[in-house]
């Protein structure tokens, strides 16, 4: 991200002299004096914008969702899709930003905790925030659309950004160890888990089933 | 076209569907034969319609291999009663497409751009859907183009679709273990060569320059430029698809017409070029009703081995089939008949195989044939019903006739069925050789 002035923020240098020392090392920075030493910026500075390393790593997964979202965004046809569609564009331009950043996804996802949407990763907390604007975002404007059924049960509605947020991870995974050509077979896995979660969500004879079940109670003999 | 809601997503919900016909044509048969309790016109035809419609409607929410299969059916009328094969023509023209983001991801895997920014205009809705890929609608320069898409993925997935399209082919077409196998491994072949959209941009380029100079016929141009492996680009052909062009009722003289120039295409590739277009279902054709001829879609081209062609089309000159001994050694050389078979096998096989030709070959014994004549293309279809019922057929484990004759046979059947649609009269243009004595100008 560039700031007003066009210069690259002190942020996101951080960011990539982090990546670029991952990537040429293959281990973190000793301490945050040595890699501040080495980047010539002040510890202070570097607290302004970040706490730790585990931070930063949270900061690039988010940078990811974020660039994603732009680009997807910026695809002129983007505001006459469905919101199906819109899930799939953000998909399918995530995976490709995704893969420019192969090497630094695989170096440490052995450390990370899976079947990844089962468990809570630390790198990962602040992708999942904004990733759940996102899904309400979609959500809301489902119901609008009559995409997603409106069910009786909020504890169910609720729900809902957890599964996408699930599916997100799944896909994830399964990038990671995708190992088809130019990762075709994720593409497809993207097309129809999609379709499958909005099938689920959308109208379908449960919903009526249930319809006539309420009816039925409430004019019990 | 509405895009498709849900495509059935794993392994298990894709045997699912095939399960779902299957239920269902045993219910048809069911109710078949509970309504002949008590209403006996009920025909035989009437359940096949049904049973189709059900078959048709599950494969068709499938795509890629399954949807090829249906389409085999369709063009092999001779093993498929007429009530499946014109319920599963419907496969030839659509089935449902894939969402726009992956279009335009597919685009810019291979071209880094969106099709928008690519063509002046570009649809992002399918206008109809291949067996292993779809068409869009695009401009460029004022130029209508087709762009197909394939699907990703799609050729991997060949043989295991084709797995489980199995038990229902068996169920259906009621072949023998060899046949079917002989028939699956084709299918796959075809498949996979289909897949490879390379070479179909080489192959079309190559035969529409071959055959420009044939009258009425016409071509699409190809675009190397905006094509790759996985994406194919060409002009968008103007013309109607043969029943609906029918149905605009042309006149005999441009069905004549068109059905002439389907018959020189076909001639000039059998004969000259020695490959072929070998998939003559009516969705390769557009018609105009000036009486052109438009041909599209080269992904299944067979080619022809000289010993092949040398042998199997001295069996259509009707001179050779006087000939006993000359007969004898072709049908051995083409297996025919099997060096397994007994005597009285041989001289089984031998009687059906010269009738089958005989029949085949009839318009090459004549120099004007009208292919609308009734009861010729029903003739030939009573005949492959007829020996596909053969116990003595059925009975034998081995396919027979060489892999190459089975889809000459097929063009051949395919072309005449579609002859047969048109009612045209067509001239046989054949080569001297094999024209028979009695119709070579004498001197």
């Amino acid at each position: 991200m560039k700031n007003k002035l066009g210069e690259i923020s002190l942020k996101d240098k951080i960011v990539k002299a982090y990546i670029s020392h991952l990537l040429e090392n293959g281990y973190k920075p000793n301490s945050i004096f040595e890699f501040c030493k080495k980047m010539k910026i002040s510890e202070a500075d570097f607290y302004e914008e970040f706490t730790s390393f585990s931070a930063i790593e949270q900061q690039v997964w988010k940078g990811f969702f974020t660039n994603a979202l732009v680009q997807a965004k910026s695809e002129e046809v983007y505001d006459n899709y469905t919101v199906r569609e819109k899930l799939l564009s953000f998909y399918y331009t995530w995976l490709e930003i995704l893969k420019a950043n192969r090497s630094f996804i695989l170096r440490n996802f052995d450390q990370i905790k899976r079947p990844l949407c089962l468990h809570k990763n630390d790198e990962f907390t602040e992708f999942k925030h904004v990733f759940y604007d996102f899904a309400n975002e979609l959500l809301m404007e489902a119901r609008e659309t009559r995409e997603v059924e409106q069910r009786a049960i909020p504890q169910i509605m609720e729900r809902y950004p957890d599964i996408f947020w699930a599916k997100t991870m799944y896909i994830l995974e399964f990038w990671v160890f995708d190992s088809s050509k130019s990762f075709e077979k994720s593409d497809t896995l993207i097309e129809k888990s999609v379709n499958t979660v909005f099938d689920l969500l959308a109208r379908s004879p449960l919903d009526s089933l249930l319809d006539l079940g309420k009816f039925i109670f409430n004019n019990r003999k | 076209m509405k895009s498709q809601e849900s495509i059935p997503t794993s392994k298990v919900a894709r045997a699912t569907q095939f399960a779902k016909a299957g239920v269902k044509v045993g219910t048809n048969y069911i109710k078949h034969y509970s309504k002949r309790i008590f209403d006996s016109s009920l025909t035989k035809e009437d359940l096949h319609t049904s049973n189709a419609a059900d078959v048709y409607e599950t494969l068709s929410n499938l795509k890629g291999s399954a949807l090829k299969v249906a389409q085999m059916m369709s063009m092999d009328k001779s093993i498929l009663p007429r009530a499946y094969s014109d319920k599963f023509a419907m496969a030839q023209y659509s089935a449902p497409p894939l969402s726009a983001p992956l279009v335009i991801k597919t685009f810019k895997k291979y071209f880094n751009k969106s099709p928008l920014d690519i063509f002046d205009k570009f649809d992002l809705n399918a206008q109809n859907a291949a067996s292993i890929g779809q068409v869009h609608l695009a401009e460029k320069n004022g130029r209508k183009l087709a762009v197909k898409i394939q699907y990703p993925g799609i050729a991997e997935s060949i043989s295991s679709d084709l797995k489980m399209a199995r038990p229902l082919a068996v169920q259906l077409l009621n072949l023998n273990d060899a046949d079917i196998d002989r028939y699956f491994s084709e299918v796959e072949y075809k498949l996979i060569e289909e897949s490879d959209y390379d070479l179909e941009l080489k192959r079309s380029i190559e035969i529409t320059k071959a055959c420009a100079h044939i009258p009425d016929l016409f071509f699409p141009k190809y675009y190397p430029e905006y094509s790759s492996n996985r994406i194919l680009t060409m002009d968008w052909i103007e013309g109607l698809h043969l029943k609906e062009f029918l149905d605009t009722n042309p006149s005999q003289e441009i069905r004549n017409k068109i059905g002439q120039a389907l018959w020189d295409f076909y001639d000039y590739q059998m004969h000259t070029l020695r490959q072929v277009h070998a998939d003559p279902h009516p969705g390769n054709f557009l018609m105009t009703a000036d009486g052109r001829l438009g041909i599209i879609d080269f992904g299944c081209i067979k080619v022809i081995p000289d010993d092949y062609y040398d042998n199997y089309f001295a069996l259509i000159n009707p001179d050779t089939l006087n000939n006993d001994a000359e007969i004898k050694r072709i049908f051995w050389t083409l297996e025919f008949i099997l060096k397994e078979d007994s005597p009285k096998q041989q001289v089984f096989f031998t009687d059906l195989f010269k009738k089958m030709i005989q029949l085949l070959g009839r318009p090459f014994d004549t120099h004007v044939f009208d292919f609308g004549q009734n009861g010729y293309v029903d003739e030939i279809y009573d005949f492959l019903e007829k020996v596909a019922k053969m116990p003595e057929l059925r009975s034998a484990n081995a396919a027979r006739g060489s892999q190459h004759g089975l889809y000459v046979n097929r063009t051949y059947f395919g072309l005449y069925t579609i002859l047969n649609d048109l009612k045209a009269v067509v001239n046989i243009t054949k080569p001297v050789w094999l024209t028979p004595k009695h119709l070579q100008i004498k001197g």
